[in-house]
């Protein structure tokens, strides 16, 4: 939806003094776009005969604004799904969303029907138990795929103390990154990789991680070591996943190059 | 009755067919005309800017006196464009506010919040780009589709000649049957759906649906021309010869010939040979 801007259509009725009501002036007034409202008379104008129209005075034109119908809070529109949509559920899924988004993004494209009785008989109870079944097992995995896909994780390592690579470490990784993903989602390479090792600085390993225990996405990591002491940190690299790395495991390099 | 006259502009009581009376223009349009114009302009449209005060009779609490309902609807505007737009019934409100007790009363406009949208229409198969206020797109849910919405409310709710215009395209769309889906079964799926607003009018209304007062006298001005045969000049020519020997009684006596001039008698193209 796009704003519309009422002013052409107030310089008909209004003129350019906002108290002499006369004939349109050429000069535009940009008035504040008013919303929906209810208004009441401050003085309710006398009963009038049968058949005869009220005598309205101007005192009896003072309106008070009772409500504007736009400070309510919308309420959600119920719609019934006619296909699997991206983020929002699959055939025969009846889904509550805001008025807005409801009708642009499901019911003009042709993708959802409003919540009716006919509707409910024709696409929520009459469809097959095999049609129902989703291609992924929820909502929201397809978007998490994709951004888990797109994903290089900064694994952040010690620079001093001894460790191998440990789901708990790509768990605390992957929290920093903004994801919560419980440590047995998480699958290492076959490989242990030992550190700390500055040959492995900046290079690039695969891990799996697997959604609802089911879909798996392929997440690109890389190694960086950081030390406690400010001194002895290695220089700072901005934007390093923009560039590109040395695979870890080069005997994996065709794989790797590939999906690259 | 007294005659009024054609070019009178008052009436002082409310006469509600007051453009149909003997002696103005409308007299001459058709029953099912006036049965729109009666749901258009006589009708009372639902309350939209004001919350009417229900039932007929209230009492006062304090005095006990019982004072009769009459809710005096707030007198609203429509500007030009707003008729090329769909308003939902809302209008411009022209009026005064009084802030405080000692403030003066200051004029104010009350305008709808437009926003331009896409709107689908089932029945003629069409994504259509239009101007609506957000009371306009609230009522499109309510009803579970824009067709419905439009077929639904009288005339009188839907107020602008585009509103009109379309519920006029609707009826006539599903009356002849006239759907443009992609397959038959579409077609009748979708007039199964709509029919049922069909059984509010007959053929005859639906004809004259939609239409302003000038439009309705412009088509009954075109049927009645069409309606007339223009036959040859010569066919009235032999009625008129008919009619006259019959009046003369079959008179036998041959009508004597005129005598002409030697020089009439002359004929220059006469040939000497023969």
């Amino acid at each position: 939806m796009t704003g519309y801007c009422a002013s052409r259509l107030v310089t008909g009725v209004l003129g350019w003094n906002g108290h002499c009501l006369r004939a349109p002036s050429t000069v535009p007034l940009i008035l504040q776009i008013r919303n929906t409202f209810i208004l009441q008379r401050r003085t309710p104008p006398g009963l009038t005969k049968k058949n005869k129209r009220p005598k309205l005075r101007s005192r009896h034109y003072v309106y008070d604004l009772v409500e504007d119908t736009n400070l309510r809070k919308q309420e959600n529109l119920n719609v019934i799904l006619t296909s699997y949509v991206q983020g929002f559920g699959v055939k025969g899924d009846r889904v509550s969303v805001k008025p807005k988004l409801a009708y642009e993004k499901l019911l003009l494209p042709g993708l959802a029907v409003y919540a009716t009785r006919e509707n409910v008989k024709m696409y929520e109870e009459s469809v097959d138990k095999e049609e129902k079944t989703p291609a992924f097992s929820s909502a929201s995995v397809e978007r998490t795929v994709g951004i888990l896909s797109r994903q290089i994780l900064a694994v952040v390592m010690n620079l001093e103390t001894e460790w191998t690579l440990q789901p708990w470490h790509l768990r605390i990784s992957f929290r920093k990154a903004g994801f919560i993903v419980p440590e047995y989602a998480i699958e290492l390479p076959e490989e242990p990789i030992k550190g700390p090792n500055l040959d492995l600085e900046g290079k690039e390993f695969k891990i799996t991680v697997t959604i609802n225990k089911s879909e798996t996405v392929p997440v690109r990591c890389r190694i960086h070591h950081w030390s406690t002491n400010p001194g002895d940190r290695l220089p700072y690299v901005q934007d390093h996943w923009q560039q590109t790395a040395e695979p870890l495991f080069p005997d994996n390099q065709k794989s790797f190059q590939s999906d690259q | 009755m007294s005659k009024i006259p054609f070019n009178a502009t008052y009436i002082k009581r409310f006469v509600p067919d007051a453009p149909f009376i003997r002696g103005r223009p409308g007299e001459v349009l058709p029953e099912a005309y006036k049965k729109f114009w009666r749901e258009w302009k006589i009708q009372k449209p639902k309350p939209v800017h004001y919350i009417a005060e229900p039932g007929r009779w209230k009492r006062n609490p304090e005095t006990g006196e019982v004072s009769k309902v009459q809710n005096v609807p707030i007198p609203l505007k429509f500007p030009k464009d707003s008729h090329q737009q769909l308003w939902g019934g809302e209008g411009v409100i022209q009026g005064y506010q009084k802030k405080g007790k000692y403030n003066h009363r200051v004029p104010h406009f009350w305008v709808p919040n437009l926003k331009s949208t896409i709107v689908y229409s089932e029945i003629l198969n069409k994504y259509m780009t239009v101007v609506v206020a957000d009371n306009t797109m609230k009522l499109i849910h309510e009803n579970f589709g824009f067709d419905h919405y439009i077929l639904k409310t009288p005339a009188c709710d839907l107020q602008s000649d585009l509103a009109l215009k379309l519920k006029r395209k609707l009826l006539t769309a599903l009356n002849n049957k006239d759907l443009n889906h992609e397959s038959q079964e579409k077609n009748e799926m979708v007039y199964e759906k709509y029919k049922q607003y069909l059984s509010k009018y007959t053929a005859e209304e639906i004809e004259w649906y939609g239409l302003t007062m000038e439009e309705a006298l412009t088509k009954y001005n075109q049927e009645k021309e069409d309606r007339k045969t223009i036959e040859p000049l010569k066919l009235q020519y032999r009625l008129d010869l008919i009619q006259e020997l019959l009046e003369r009684g079959g008179e036998t006596e041959p009508v004597p010939e005129e005598k002409k001039s030697w020089l009439l008698r002359i004929n220059p193209f006469h040939s000497k040979k023969s």
